[in-house]
């Protein structure tokens, strides 16, 4: 996903996101009843509008539209209690709550976690983790990971295509389809393992893995509001937790 | 951690990340989502495939939702498996890797049902969530109903996932398993 230059998302310091969607999502798990969870929703969707990565929104019903299904079916339908009648279908009272409840956590955390990776920027990340002098090793394994998948995603689809195009069937029999597992998993793996041998001598003539203090490039502003909004996060989740625990 | 871990760590991420997609394109009942996991744990002790697993699911979570985060100890467990049946050269024979397979697919199983039924109310995955669904149909409480689903889908794709790695460790090639001594071990050699 591509953010405008000057949206917030994309301003703000790297680990802002971060506390702020781990806040949501605590929060999420801590609210009880469907109305506060409802609410948690709709205040995760005008944030992430503001911030300018609403298109997270519209994303995140791709993987929630199934879960909610199933919630409604499950619970809704599916339930335990008093029946209400809703449009001539009988419906559990407690269960329709509990779908409720639980489809606007999900659709809280789904929405938030996707907006904070729309802006998530790997290089102003490794170098405000540098900046803090953090370990450089887990900023490089989340970093390198991340740029890795949409190549390993490449590799893989090229590895089905010559696959098939060498008359590997992918459907028929269960049997045949299991048969078919190592020759489209195989080349990936093995591909991964030679990768790895490779890059390993790279990171060690770059002494990677030593201990030794690095600088950051263009280390990212950390500003008051961006200070202020993570302390404000933090307080909410941790409020989240308590209105739960005594109420 | 040296300059061959942080080589190895992002490749097995990357692995449980993608390879549920091509094994999509077969349209069985599998995730594979572990096999980075486990192929850590076997190369360079459970540690290793504790951190893949860990981060993996972490990454997972940045990539399709936070609410698959927790489900990263049932990763932990994975690869803590993987790293004793490494240690008891559990990947020598087929067989052997089945049965390590289906242990992990018992024990993932039942902490995956504990999480998806605690966190979740059962509905997680899709093909997961189908199945209690069936069985709630059929008269099976909540409780049962995930945690039979959860055994049955976790045996079946643990016992894949154990399988294949078996299979690709024992056909590494000498210069591979020499920078991997671990994996030497966890075929028998």
């Amino acid at each position: 996903m591509t953010l405008a230059p000057g949206a917030l998302a994309a301003r703000a310091h790297p680990f802002t996101p971060l506390v702020v969607t781990a806040a949501i999502a605590v929060a999420a798990l801590a609210v009880p009843g469907p109305g506060p969870a409802l609410a948690l929703y709709a205040l995760t969707l005008v944030l992430v509008v503001t911030t300018g990565t609403g298109q997270a929104a519209l994303r995140a019903l791709v993987p929630l539209a199934p879960l909610w299904f199933f919630l409604f079916l499950l619970h809704g339908v599916l339930g335990e209690g008093g029946r209400v009648t809703v449009e001539g279908i009988s419906l559990s009272r407690d269960g329709l709550a509990l779908a409720t409840t639980q489809a606007a956590r999900l659709g809280a955390i789904a929405t938030a976690s996707l907006a904070m990776y729309a802006g998530f920027s790997p290089s102003r990340f490794v170098d405000a983790v540098a900046e803090r002098e953090w370990s450089f090793s887990v900023a490089y394994l989340v970093v390198a990971t991340l740029l890795a998948l949409p190549r390993f995603r490449a590799r893989a689809a090229v590895i089905l295509e010559a696959q098939r195009s060498r008359g590997l069937r992918l459907r028929g029999s269960p049997l045949s389809r299991i048969r078919a597992l190592g020759p489209i998993t195989f080349p990936l793996l093995l591909g991964a393992l030679a990768e790895v041998d490779e890059r390993g001598f790279a990171l060690e003539t770059r002494c990677a893995a030593g201990s030794a203090r690095r600088t950051a490039l263009a280390p990212p502003l950390d500003t008051t509001a961006d200070r202020l909004v993570r302390w404000l996060a933090a307080g909410a989740g941790m409020a989240a937790v308590a209105w739960r625990v005594v109420g | 951690m040296n300059a061959r871990l942080l080589a190895l760590l992002p490749a097995a991420i990357a692995i449980n990340l993608v390879i549920g997609g091509l094994v999509n394109a077969l349209g069985l009942p599998l995730y594979l989502d572990s096999i980075g996991t486990i192929l850590a744990a076997v190369l360079a002790g459970p540690a290793v495939g504790m951190l893949a697993g860990g981060i993996g699911q972490v990454l997972f979570g940045l990539i399709n939702g936070y609410q698959w985060i927790p489900f990263g100890l049932v990763q932990l467990l994975i690869a803590a498996l993987a790293g004793l049946a490494a240690s008891r050269a559990g990947f020598r024979l087929p067989s052997s890797s089945l049965a390590w397979g289906l242990l992990t697919g018992l024990l993932a199983g039942a902490l995956s049902s504990v999480l998806s039924y605690v966190l979740f109310k059962g509905v997680t995955a899709t093909g997961t969530t189908a199945v209690v669904t069936l069985l709630r149909q059929v008269g099976w409480s909540l409780p049962v109903a995930v945690t039979a689903s959860s055994l049955l889908l976790d045996l079946v794709d643990k016992s894949a996932a154990f399988l294949l790695v078996g299979a690709l460790v024992r056909a590494l090639p000498l210069r591979m398993m020499g920078r991997f001594p671990r994996a030497a071990r966890a075929v028998g050699r």
